[in-house]
């Protein structure tokens, strides 16, 4: 069997998903790695650069200090502040007062530092006096900043980071098809398993069903009659197992066949398919189904939906209730008396193996096979249900 | 004597206990006010610490808190301690201060 049909896509979707979860970790976790690498680097270059200008700052600062040291001898003389156009100056007293200041801007000063940047772009060095000349502790000196060191700095981790992240990409990807081969194979496996289990169920099935049919039943003591009906009624629901299998396995191979087929006539017989099965749980069937109705739609297909409706009030449907079928121009209506759902689990219930009720038997793929259905000819389907009142689901198509 | 008396009562009035004091005694001595200010500038930097250290040495001036060089103490002894009050000695020290800071001045 080829790998394109339903299963398969399903597979590879899920794969897919691991595939871009783990590639997802995988890229938070080298962008993070990358950052942190490139900060480091950053900061690294930084450093490398104040400390080349420091020496620079030091001797600025010592020039600096003779010119206080002179100005505070002298001061009852000359008050001129020792300027330089070099850099730019303050000081600072022990209570970090600002006593004179030639700075750009004197109150972004951090006296607790040594060097630094600022914001502004001028690195500012702090020294810390032993005579306080002029009242002076801090001599702050401020030189503007080369920023090509930033630029190249950049430059290089955009190269640098860009480079890595390509590299770990590739890395990851080829890491997760190693981690994926495993489980695409055991998927495919499965996938063929259930194909070809699928293929083999048909005949057996056939063959009860067709055989009990041709047992006559007043021919058989009551007791036997029963076990028979009992044994009708499993076979019937295999095959609607069977059925559904086979659609969702098989249904992208099968081009469809459409035709107007007689709404009518098709719910009636599938009402009288399914009318065993309701016994079983002494369900009654109440019907309002209006003659004539068409619909252009591939026949089994509409088989398969209306089976799937129907088996849903069966097995989620209470002893001794009723089912509601209603059809008319452009509506069908399926609705029971039974466990209901609350909103939640409607809008989940079309989601493949989500049943309503965990205590139910059953594969819950009934109204995911109804929803693909009523995609592919466009009809419109609700869910109206109240939790322990009962479910109705309403299919709606256009009338041309 | 009166009119040296008359002479002195305004400069008394305005200038406050650091004119008639400080500045009456350190003339005298002919010890630079001006000069010890900036020794306690360059030990004392800002001017809360100034200020608290000129009064703790004025109320109790003692060898080890002086900042004057041993020569100086050697040939005009000990500052004396204060004989103003309190409130008389912190105007004093305020008008000292304010008088030689450097804050304002730097041009
Ligand atoms: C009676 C005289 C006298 C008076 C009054 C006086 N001083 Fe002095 N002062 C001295 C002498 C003597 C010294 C030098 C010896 C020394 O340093 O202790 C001195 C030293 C000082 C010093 C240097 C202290 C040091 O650490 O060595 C300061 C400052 C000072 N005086 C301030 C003042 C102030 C302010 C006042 C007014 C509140 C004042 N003095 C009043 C006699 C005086």
């Amino acid at each position: 069997m080829s790998a394109s049909n339903a299963t398969a896509t399903n597979i590879s979707r899920s794969e897919k998903r691991t595939l871009f979860r783990f590639l997802g970790l995988y890229t938070f976790l080298v962008v993070l790695i990358l950052g942190l690498g490139s900060t480091i680097y950053y900061n690294l270059q930084k450093d490398l650069m104040l400390q080349t200008k420091r020496l620079e700052l030091e001797e600025f600062s010592k020039e600096l200090i003779d010119g206080l040291k002179l100005l505070h001898i002298y001061f009852d003389r000359y008050r001129t502040y020792p300027r330089n156009p070099l850099y730019r100056s303050a000081i600072y007293d022990a209570d970090k007062v600002l006593i004179f200041s030639t700075l750009k801007d004197p109150k972004g000063v951090r006296l607790d530092k040594v060097i630094y940047t600022t914001p502004k772009h001028q690195i500012q060095y702090i020294h810390v006096l032993d005579s306080y000349y002029l009242g002076a502790k801090y001599v702050v000196v401020e030189i503007d900043e080369d920023r090509a060191w930033f630029y190249t700095a950049w430059r290089n981790i955009l190269l640098g980071g860009g480079a890595l992240l390509a590299l770990f990409l590739v890395a990851g990807i080829l890491l997760a098809r190693l981690l994926v081969a495993p489980m695409k194979e055991a998927m495919s496996l499965l996938d063929r398993f259930i194909k070809d289990t699928t293929h083999e169920l048909n005949t057996p099935v056939g063959a009860i069903l067709s055989n009990i049919e041709l047992i006559r039943p007043e021919r058989l003591d009551s007791s036997t009659a029963k076990k028979i009906r009992r044994i009708e009624i499993a076979a019937r629901t295999i095959s609607n197992i069977y059925k559904d299998l086979t659609y969702l396995t098989l249904h992208h191979q099968i081009a469809s066949d459409n035709q107007d087929v007689d709404m009518s006539a098709l719910v009636h017989e599938r009402i009288e398919y399914f009318r065993i099965l309701a016994e079983s749980k002494r369900i009654t069937f109440q019907t309002d189904i209006a003659p004539r109705i068409t619909l252009h739609i591939d026949a089994s297909k509409a088989a398969r939906l209306i089976d799937n409706l129907l088996s849903n009030a069966v097995k989620y449907n209470r002893r001794n209730g009723t089912i509601r079928v209603m059809l008319k121009e452009g509506e069908l209506r399926v609705a029971d008396t039974g466990i209901g759902m609350d909103e939640t689990a409607a809008k989940e219930a079309f989601k493949r193996y989500k049943r309503f009720d965990t205590a139910v038997g059953g594969f819950g793929i009934g109204l995911n096979i109804v929803a693909m259905i009523a995609k592919e000819y466009g009809l419109r389907v609700e869910i109206v249900s109240q939790k322990g009142k009962g479910t109705e689901v309403i299919v709606q198509w256009r009338v041309s | 004597m009166a009119r040296f008396l008359m002479l002195l009562i305004p400069l008394i009035v305005t200038a406050g206990p650091y004119r008639y004091n400080c500045v009456a005694c350190h003339q005298r001595r002919n010890l630079s006010l001006e000069a010890l200010f900036f020794d306690y500038l360059l030990k004392y930097s800002s001017e809360r610490r100034v200020k608290a250290a000129l009064y703790s040495f004025i109320k109790h001036p003692t060898k080890k808190k002086a900042v004057a060089s041993e020569d100086v103490i050697k040939r005009e002894g000990l500052m004396p301690q204060t004989t103003l009050n309190d409130t008389d000695l912190r105007k004093a020290i305020n008008t000292y201060w304010e008088k030689y800071k450097v804050f304002g001045k730097i041009r």
